[in-house]
């Protein structure tokens, strides 16, 4: 027994590198080692200590809730907030209003942005470069410089919602799937990103195919992108993640609850019930934790991804 | 134009065009296909079917806008009757007669303060540890990132529950210590400083990876030269790590700013109708009041401007002190 605790952590260092010179190193130089993993699993432990509050508040009872100096695990692990919760607000609504939006803005820009960068990496053409500096243009465009005229536009959709010819009378795409949808399914950054990724790409491929006759959209759908998968999922899990937290478009321009998504519908339930916190820690796991899934499993994507827009 | 495009031609016939699988950054000039007459009037084609979606997109959802906006500015506009007038700087007069508007830049501005310099501190000296070889570098990346994958939404609602006067972790850990705390949010010397450390440490993931990334692509040729020449590991890192260290510094400086002066949806959650005695109320969230609760477009698309050229100013500042390697980003 004793025995094999001992052994435990030996085995879990054994695949140290074969070209050490000797088996540990003396304490001294260990010393500087053991103080960098302490301040960094202090600082890592700093960073985590909210979610880990946020799953742990989420499965207390209430009068743990309401326990004055707060205890640091649940004293009974109460597992049915989460289906109360969902009974409770429209936590379900909202998750699936947020899924179905994110899916939609994924697929949308990774079509639109791999064929507007695929036309400008691949095809020349007259106007080309201005139409790739426009792109730059748009990518540094601050979200306040738009967001005003975004809703009137939204708004003034001819035709739609009892709108007449002229865009006026009704409230247009607001309070609809597609001002949810639409305004948001292309970010100029995707249509850069593709185009770096098509530009890398030998032209002997798209040549070989040409010779054997296939057409020029066939070139880029079923030769050329193929090949850009890393452009594929480094955009589709930023549009996804970004589309998942975004916060102001859907929060001016839906007030039907229905199709409120869940980032908005949060907010809208802590304000409109201060108190909930277990049911509100709820809501914030279950809108929390998908990202988290995704982030873990993707990292590579999104680092790369991240440390090249700089900005989200 | 074709005597450069023969040589450009010609230049890449003679090295391979494979390249590296990672990020490219090429030049916006890269190894385009040659025009053939044949084809010519077909891709052309494909290429305009190819990029209209994008560019109607573009232009109908961020062109118009952002002409739109500085257009209205200046514009009364009725949001009843769809109808546009134009009515000069009046606009710029009301929102700079508010003191509220007012209030809001100085908010912006310390915000903006008080956030950046502190989590760009903590993310270069993370930055610098975490670039040491170990084991468990992934691990304590991951943790230092997570704040920045999840959502501003959710997380800031955690933090008003940490925040919470009586029953938060913050006041009872405060407590251990002898420490009466405030009721943060709900108090107006307390809520923008209570926002500004949430945001911190939102910020400190990206700057991190940032500062990261510049410090592995440090050229090691450059150390070994000091090491051969005698330098001590704190002369290397004042005389070579941190001067290279220089351009990253000024890109996470500007998009910082530049993301810290939009910063909305924190102080929304945190601080709900810009916190206790109107203490947090930041430009943004100004315009977000005065078009979308007040409906008052034009006065929005007049705020808007301000905080345009604030950012444009901003972002010429840190230009002419970073130079023109930035140009394609």
């Amino acid at each position: 027994m004793s025995a094999d605790q001992l052994s435990a952590p030996g085995t879990a260092q054994a695949p140290a590198p074969v070209a050490r010179r000797s088996a540990r190193p003396p304490l001294t130089r260990r010393l500087p080692r053991l103080a960098l993993h302490l301040v960094l699993i202090t600082v890592s432990l700093a960073m985590a200590v909210p979610f880990f509050w946020m799953i742990i508040t989420s499965l207390k009872t209430d009068p743990d809730l309401a326990s004055h100096p707060p205890g640091l695990l649940p004293r009974v692990w109460d597992w049915a907030n989460y289906p109360e919760a969902l009974e409770y607000a429209p936590f379900g609504t909202y998750f699936r209003n947020s899924l179905l939006i994110s899916i939609g803005h994924t697929a949308l820009n990774l079509v639109m942005a791999s064929m507007a960068g695929y036309a400008l990496a691949r095809i020349p053409f007259r106007g080309s470069t201005v139409v790739f500096m426009g792109v730059l243009a748009t990518m540094m465009i601050p979200t306040y410089t738009k967001i005003v005229p975004q809703y009137l536009i939204a708004k003034g959709v001819p035709f739609f919602g009892g709108n007449d010819y002229l865009g006026r009378g009704g409230h247009g795409w607001l309070d609809s799937w597609w001002g949810l949808i639409i305004p948001g399914a292309l970010t100029p950054f995707a249509i850069f990103l593709f185009r770096q990724f098509y530009l890398s790409l030998p032209r002997e491929l798209e040549e070989a195919a040409r010779i054997d006759g296939m057409g020029e959209f066939g070139i880029y759908a079923r030769v050329m992108t193929p090949l850009v998968k890393p452009a594929i999922a480094t955009v589709g899990l930023l549009t996804f993640e970004s589309s998942w937290n975004n916060f102001l478009w859907p929060l001016i321009i839906t007030s039907d609850t229905e199709l409120r998504v869940i980032q908005v519908g949060l907010s809208a339930f802590q304000q409109a019930d201060q108190n909930a916190w277990a049911y509100l820690m709820a809501g914030t796991t279950l809108a929390t934790v998908p990202m988290v899934a995704l982030f873990l499993l993707a990292q590579r994507y999104f680092v790369q991804g991240f440390a090249n827009s700089g900005i989200k | 134009m074709s005597s450069h495009q023969a040589v450009d031609t010609a230049r890449r016939h003679q090295k391979p065009v494979y390249r590296s699988t990672s990020l490219p950054t090429s030049s916006p000039r890269g190894d385009r296909p040659r025009r053939r007459r044949k084809f010519g009037h077909e891709r052309r084609r494909v290429a305009l079917l190819l990029l209209a979606p994008s560019v109607v997109h573009l232009v109908w959802w961020i062109g118009i806008p952002v002409v739109a906006t500085f257009v209205l500015a200046f514009t009364d506009y009725d949001i009843l009757a769809g109808t546009v007038s134009f009515n000069g700087l009046d606009n710029f007069q009301e929102i700079f007669g508010d003191p509220t508007w007012n209030s809001s830049i100085w908010h912006t501005v310390v915000f903006t303060f008080f956030t950046v310099p502190v989590a760009m501190a903590i993310a270069v000296v993370l930055a610098l540890l975490l670039n040491v070889k170990m084991r468990a570098a992934a691990w304590y990346r991951t943790a230092v990132f997570m704040p920045h994958v999840t959502a501003t939404v959710a997380i800031a609602l955690v933090w008003m529950w940490m925040f919470e006067p009586r029953l938060g972790v913050v006041n009872t850990m405060l407590s251990w210590v002898g420490i009466d705390g405030p009721a943060w949010l709900a108090d107006p010397d307390w809520a923008l400083f209570a926002v500004i450390v949430v945001s911190i440490w939102k910020g400190i993931g990206i700057k991190m990876l940032i500062y990261l990334a510049a410090l592995q692509a440090m050229p090691d040729d450059v150390y070994e030269a000091a090491r051969i020449d005698g330098a001590s590991q704190v002369r290397q890192f004042f005389s070579i790590t941190l001067p290279l260290l220089k351009p990253a510094t000024f890109f996470v400086l500007v998009v910082s700013i530049i993301d810290s002066f939009q910063a909305f949806d924190q102080l929304y959650v945190l601080t709900p109708d810009g916190g206790p005695g109107n203490s947090t109320t930041v430009m943004t969230y100004e315009i977000y009041r005065t078009a979308f609760k007040e409906f008052n477009m034009g006065a929005a698309c007049a705020q808007s401007v301000v905080l345009f050229v604030f950012l444009l100013v901003l972002m010429l500042i840190s230009r002419r002190l970073t130079g023109k390697e930035d140009d394609v980003r």
